[in-house]
C-alpha cells in the first residue's frame, strides 16, 4: 500500500456508488444506508459517481456520522477540449489497448496486469495526454478505422466513430479521478460497471483489497436497457431502421460493459452476491468460483413478526400482489389466473398494491382487461399502500414478474407469515424452496411456478388457499427459513467479518 | 463564395452550349478575378488615353501613383474584413438566415468607413500638402473604395450576376468618363472624376445588395463576437493583402528604384508597370479556376461531408475524398493549362504586344519574370480557395504569413543586388509560398478523413 501523508487519515472503506446512494431511492441505497448505520465501528468515505452534475437531484438520504466524506464525480460532464493540433500518438499503447480488445472478444486465459496498468490507468503517462492522444493522435484514428474495416465495414462511419468515443470518454474520466482518490484500507464497489472498474483501477494502484457485491447483474441490466431502446427506435413497420450500425453499436456496448465486468472481477476477492443463480451468471462472466460469496438480503424480524398476530383465524381468499404496476411484473397473468381461480372460488380476491404512475398505459391497458374478462368485483387496485398494513389482510402472496433478483417482499411476506407463490426467477425459488439440503429440509414456503402461465398459479393457489393444512405448513416453513437465514442482523455481520479479514480495521 | 459556385452551377448546367459555358467563365472572370484587375485596367486606361492625347505625363502618373495607393491602402485596411465577413455570410445563408446579414452589412460598412475615415484624415494631416481639393479628393476615395470592398463580398454572395456585371461596367465608364472630361482640371479633375464614378459603383452595388437581403434591424455587429469571428480569418486577409503590395513598397520607399510623385507618395515606375500588365494577363485563368473551383469542386466538396452525415461506410467517405482530391488535381491543372498557355504567348509577342498598345519603358526581363510569377501567384490563390472550403484556416494563415515575410525579405535581397533581379525577389517569393502551399494542400487531401474526424472540437 502506498504510504499517505501524516495528515490525511487512512479510511477504513471506501464505498465506491453508481448512480445510486445516496441521491437515488431504491432497493440498494437502502441496503446501503443499512450497511454503514450497521457498521459504526468502521468510517467510511463515499465516492459518487453520476451522469450529469446538471441532471443531479439532492441527496435522499441522511448521510450516517460515521461517513466522514462524499465525492461526486460526473463522467458525462466536460469542457471542450481546445487543443485541434495533430499528433502521433503512443503507437504501443494503442498496440497494448488493441491486445485488450482482442481480450474482451475472446476472454482467454487471465488479463495482464500491464492493461490495467499501462492502458486503463494510463500510468507513466504525464496528465491530459492520453485523452489527448485519444481523441486526436494519428494512432487512434488508425485504431479506430482498422476495427471498423475489420468488425463492421458496412455500418454508418460516422455512428461508429462517435459510439467508440462515448463509449471511451467515461473510461478516460476514471483513470483521472482514480488518481484523486485517497488512500483507503479496503475499496468496496456495489456494482460492477463505471465503479466497479474504478475499483479495480484503485486496487491496482495503491494494492488496497476490492471487495465487490453485485445486486442484480450490472450487463445484464444495461443489455435489458439497450434491447428497450432499440426496440422503441423502431416504432412503426414501415420506418426503416435509421441506423444500420445499431445492432453492432448495441453488441459493442455490451462487449464493453462485460470487458469491464471481467476485469472487476479479476480484481475483486471478495466476489459477493444475494443468490446462488447470480453467482453462477457471474462465475459465466468470468469470476472466479472461489471467491463467490452468498450473502442475501435480510429482513428486520422485529418489525414484521408482529403481524402474525394480526392475522385471522380463516385463511383471507385474497391473492396480493406487491409490486409496481409496470409490464415486467406481467400484472396481467395475475388478473387473467383470477379468472380463472374466480370460477372455482366465486369469493376470491386480487388485490394490485402498488402505485401506477411510472407507466400508466400499462396500468390502462391493466383496468381494460379487467373490465373485459368481468372481474370488477374482483380484483382491486388499492394503489400504494404500507407494506405491513397489507400483509395480514392477504392469504396469498404472489409475484408474476418475469424479471426479479432477490425480492425483499417475499422476506417480509414470510416474516409476517404468509406464503408466498412466485415466478421461477431470480432468487424466488431459493427463498421458497430452500437453497440447500438442510433449508430444503425445512419445507416450501409457497410454490413455484413458470411465467405467463396463469392456469398453473390458479392451480397453486386454490390448492394452498381450500387445503388450511397444507397452507399452514407453508407458512411455517417461511416464517423458520427467513428466522434461520435471512435476517438483518447476520447481513451485518457477514460484512464485518469480511471487512475485518480483508483489513479494513 | 458558396453563392456565387451554386449559380455558376446552374449557368453551366442550363446552358449546354459552348456560349452559355462561355458566358459563365465570362462572369465569373469579371466578378472573381478580383475588383482589383478591373482597377487596374481602369487606371492603365486613364493613363493610357491620356498619354495618347499628349497630355501632361507628371499629371499622368500622380493621377496613376495616387489611385494605386488608394488601391492598396483600401484592400490591406479591409484585408481583415473581407474573409472574416464572407465566412459570416456563408455560414449565415448556410443557416437559412439571411435576414441578419443586411443589418451586419451596415455594421460592417459603419465600421470600415469610420476607421477609414480616421486613419486617411490622419494621414492626410501628417503628411500630406497639396491642395484642398485633392485632399478632399483623397480621403472620399480611399473612404469610398473601402465601402466597395465590403460591398463586394455580399455581392459576390447574392446570385445576381447580370446585374453586377451592369453595375460595374457603369461605375467603370462614369469613372472613365467622368475623368476623361475633368482632365482639363489636372490632377484635381483627373481625381474627381474617379471618385465620383467610384461613388456611383459603390452605391449602385449597395442598392443592388439591399434589395436583395430584407431585414428588420438597421445596424448589427453580430459579426464581431466570438464564436462568429475568425481571428485566423483576420489575419490570414491582413497578411494576403499585406503580401501583395509589399514588394512594391519596398521599391517604392528605395531612393534608387522609387521616386517622389506627389506629396508623401512615391512610385517605382520601372518596377509597377510591368507586374501591373502581369495582372492582366491572369484573367483567363482566373475565369477557368473559378468555375472549376466554384462548381466541379464545391460539389465534391459538398459531396465528402454529405456521404459523412448520411451515414456512409468508411469506404465510401474515402471513395469521396478521392473524387474530391481529382476534382483539386484536374482543376489545378486545367487552370495551369490555360493560364500557360497565355502567358506563353505572352512571353513572346510580349513586346510587340506593348509597342502596339504603345506602351513604352518598360523592362522585358522584368516583365517576363512577372508574367512567370503571377501564374504562380494564381496556382497560390487556388490552392488557398481549396484550404478555405476544407476549413484549414490555420494553414492558410501560415501560408499568407510565409507570403508576406519572404515576398518582404526577398523583394529587399533583390533590390540591393541590382536591376538585372528585380522582380525575382517577388518570384521566389511566390514559388516558394505555392511550393509550400502544394505540400501542405497535398498532406491536408491525404489525410482528409483523419482531420475530419479526429481534430474536431470535442466535449471532455
Amino acid at each position: 500500500m502506498t504510504p499517505s501523508p501524516p495528515d490525511t487519515p487512512v479510511r477504513d472503506i471506501t464505498l465506491l456508488l453508481e448512480g445510486t446512494y445516496p441521491f437515488v431511492r431504491g432497493g440498494v441505497s437502502g441496503w446501503v444506508q443499512q450497511l454503514i448505520e450497521g457498521l459504526p465501528e468502521f468510517s467510511f468515505s463515499l465516492v459518487y459517481l453520476g451522469a450529469q452534475r446538471a441532471s443531479q437531484g439532492e441527496m435522499r438520504y441522511m448521510l450516517p456520522s460515521n461517513v466522514r466524506e462524499l465525492q461526486c464525480h460526473y463522467l458525462m460532464d466536460g469542457a471542450e477540449l481546445r487543443d485541434l493540433r495533430e499528433r502521433p500518438g503512443d503507437s504501443d499503447y494503442f498496440a497494448q489497448s488493441a491486445c485488450m480488445h482482442g481480450w474482451f472478444r475472446n476472454p482467454e486465459g487471465e488479463p495482464d496486469p500491464a492493461w490495467l496498468n499501462r492502458v486503463v490507468l494510463q500510468e507513466s503517462q504525464k496528465p491530459g495526454e492520453p485523452a489527448k492522444d485519444f481523441f486526436r493522435s494519428k494512432a487512434a484514428w488508425q485504431q479506430i478505422s482498422d476495427s471498423y474495416n475489420r468488425y463492421c465495414p458496412n455500418a454508418s462511419f460516422q455512428a461508429y466513430f462517435w459510439s467508440v468515443r462515448n463509449m471511451h470518454t467515461p473510461l478516460l474520466k476514471l483513470a483521472a479521478i482514480a488518481r484523486t482518490i485517497a488512500p483507503s484500507r479496503v475499496y468496496h464497489s456495489v456494482s460492477t460497471g463505471y465503479a466497479g472498474l474504478l475499483g479495480a483501477m484503485l486496487r491496482q494502484r495503491t494494492g488496497s483489497p476490492l471487495i465487490l457485491s453485485e445486486h442484480g447483474i450490472y450487463t445484464k441490466e444495461r443489455k435489458i436497457e439497450l434491447q428497450s431502446m432499440f426496440l422503441r427506435e423502431q416504432e412503426g413497420w414501415f420506418t426503416p431502421v435509421p441506423d444500420l450500425g445499431m445492432a453492432h453499436h448495441d453488441q459493442a456496448w455490451v462487449r464493453l460493459f462485460e470487458g469491464i465486468g471481467r476485469l472487476v472481477y479479476h480484481a475483486a476477492d471478495p466476489i459477493i452476491t444475494l443468490f446462488e443463480k447470480n453467482g453462477d451468471r457471474q462465475v459465466r462472466d468470468g469470476a472466479s468460483r472461489a471467491r463467490i460469496r452468498i450473502i442475501p438480503n435480510g429482513v428486520d424480524l422485529a418489525c414484521f413478526a408482529p403481524l402474525r398476530a394480526h392475522r385471522t383465524e380463516q385463511i383471507p381468499r385474497v391473492l396480493g400482489l406487491i409490486g409496481r404496476i409496470v409490464p415486467i411484473k406481467d400484472i396481467k397473468t395475475f388478473i387473467r389466473a383470477i379468472g380463472v381461480l374466480s370460477a372455482r372460488l366465486p369469493d376470491v380476491e386480487g388485490w394490485l398494491i402498488g402505485p401506477e404512475e411510472e407507466d400508466p398505459g400499462y396500468a390502462e391497458e391493466c383496468r381494460a382487461l379487467v373490465q373485459s374478462l368481468a372481474l370488477q368485483e374482483r380484483v382491486r387496485f388499492k394503489g400504494f399502500q404500507k407494506v405491513e398494513d397489507m400483509l395480514p389482510q392477504l392469504g396469498l402472496l404472489v409475484l408474476t414478474s418475469i424479471s426479479e433478483a432477490f425480492p425483499l417482499v417475499i422476506l417480509e411476506s414470510f416474516a409476517s407469515g404468509l406464503p408466498v407463490l412466485a415466478t421461477d426467477v431470480g432468487a424466488c425459488r431459493e427463498l421458497i424452496d430452500g437453497k440447500d439440503l438442510d433449508d430444503r429440509a425445512l419445507g416450501r414456503a409457497g410454490d413455484v411456478l413458470p411465467i405467463v402461465d396463469h392456469d398453473a398459479l390458479a392451480r397453486a393457489a386454490h390448492t394452498l388457499l381450500t387445503d388450511p393444512a397444507r397452507w399452514s405448513a407453508a407458512q411455517q416453513a417461511g416464517i423458520e427459513r427467513v428466522e434461520r437465514y435471512y435476517q438483518q442482523s447476520r447481513v451485518i455481520d457477514s460484512y464485518r467479518d469480511i471487512y475485518q479479514r480483508t483489513g479494513a480495521s | 463564395m458558396a453563392g456565387v459556385g451554386f449559380e455558376l452551377r446552374r449557368l453551366l448546367q442550363n446552358n449546354t452550349s459552348l456560349t452559355g459555358r462561355g458566358q459563365a467563365y465570362a462572369f465569373a472572370a469579371l466578378i472573381g478575378s478580383g475588383p482589383w484587375l478591373l482597377s487596374i485596367a481602369a487606371i492603365l486606361g486613364i493613363a493610357l488615353h491620356s498619354t495618347r492625347q499628349n497630355f501632361s505625363a507628371d499629371v499622368v502618373g500622380q493621377f496613376q501613383v495616387s489611385v494605386t495607393c488608394l488601391m492598396a491602402f483600401s484592400l490591406i485596411l479591409t484585408g481583415p474584413l473581407q474573409l472574416t465577413f464572407t465566412r459570416f455570410v456563408a455560414d449565415r445563408l448556410f443557416e437559412q438566415q439571411p435576414r441578419q446579414i443586411m443589418a451586419n452589412l451596415f455594421g460592417a460598412l459603419s465600421l470600415a468607413l469610420l476607421t477609414a475615415g480616421l486613419v486617411g484624415s490622419a494621414a492626410l494631416a501628417l503628411w500630406f500638402d497639396g491642395s484642398l481639393l485633392y485632399r478632399q479628393c483623397m480621403l472620399t476615395g480611399f473612404v469610398t473604395l473601402c465601402g466597395i470592398w465590403i460591398v463586394m463580398v455580399f455581392a459576390s454572395a447574392i446570385n445576381a450576376y447580370r446585374q453586377i456585371l451592369l453595375v460595374f461596367l457603369l461605375g467603370y465608364s462614369i469613372t472613365f468618363g467622368a475623368s476623361l472630361s475633368l482632365r482639363d482640371f489636372g490632377l484635381e479633375g483627373l481625381l474627381l472624376g474617379f471618385v465620383v464614378g467610384q461613388a456611383c459603383l459603390f452605391f449602385a452595388l449597395l442598392a443592388l445588395v439591399v434589395r436583395q437581403y430584407p431585414g428588420e434591424r438597421m445596424v448589427s455587429f453580430d459579426f464581431l463576437r466570438p464564436g462568429k469571428i475568425y481571428l485566423s480569418l483576420v489575419f490570414t486577409g491582413l497578411f494576403y493583402n499585406a503580401g501583395i503590395w509589399v514588394d512594391k513598397f519596398i521599391f517604392w520607399a528605395d531612393p534608387l528604384t522609387g521616386m517622389a510623385i506627389v506629396g508623401p507618395l512615391r512610385a517605382s515606375p520601372a518596377y509597377d508597370l510591368p507586374i501591373f500588365l502581369s495582372y492582366l494577363s491572369l484573367i483567363p485563368g482566373m475565369a477557368v479556376f473559378l468555375v472549376r473551383v466554384e462548381t466541379d469542386f464545391a460539389e465534391k466538396c459538398e459531396n465528402f461531408y454529405r456521404t459523412i452525415l448520411r451515414g456512409g461506410t468508411l469506404a465510401q467517405v474515402s471513395q469521396a475524398r478521392q473524387e474530391l482530391v481529382d476534382a483539386v488535381r484536374s482543376g489545378l491543372l486545367v487552370m495551369l493549362k490555360v493560364q500557360g498557355a497565355t502567358s506563353c504567348l505572352l512571353l513572346l509577342t510580349g513586346q510587340e504586344l506593348l509597342a502596339w498598345l504603345g506602351i513604352s519603358g518598360v523592362s522585358v526581363s522584368l516583365l517576363n519574370i512577372d508574367l512567370v510569377a503571377v501564374v504562380i501567384q494564381l496556382l497560390l490563390l487556388g490552392m488557398l480557395t481549396v484550404l478555405f472550403y476544407l476549413d484549414q484556416r490555420m494553414a492558410a494563415l501560415s501560408l499568407c504569413l510565409l507570403f508576406f515575410s519572404s515576398n518582404a525579405v526577398f523583394s529587399w535581397i533583390s533590390l540591393a543586388l541590382g536591376p538585372a533581379l528585380h522582380g525575382y525577389g517577388f518570384f521566389f517569393s511566390v514559388l516558394l509560398t505555392a511550393s509550400a502551399g502544394l505540400v501542405i494542400l497535398l498532406k491536408k487531401l491525404d489525410q482528409l478523413e483523419y482531420e475530419t474526424f479526429m481534430l474536431q472540437p470535442v466535449i471532455f
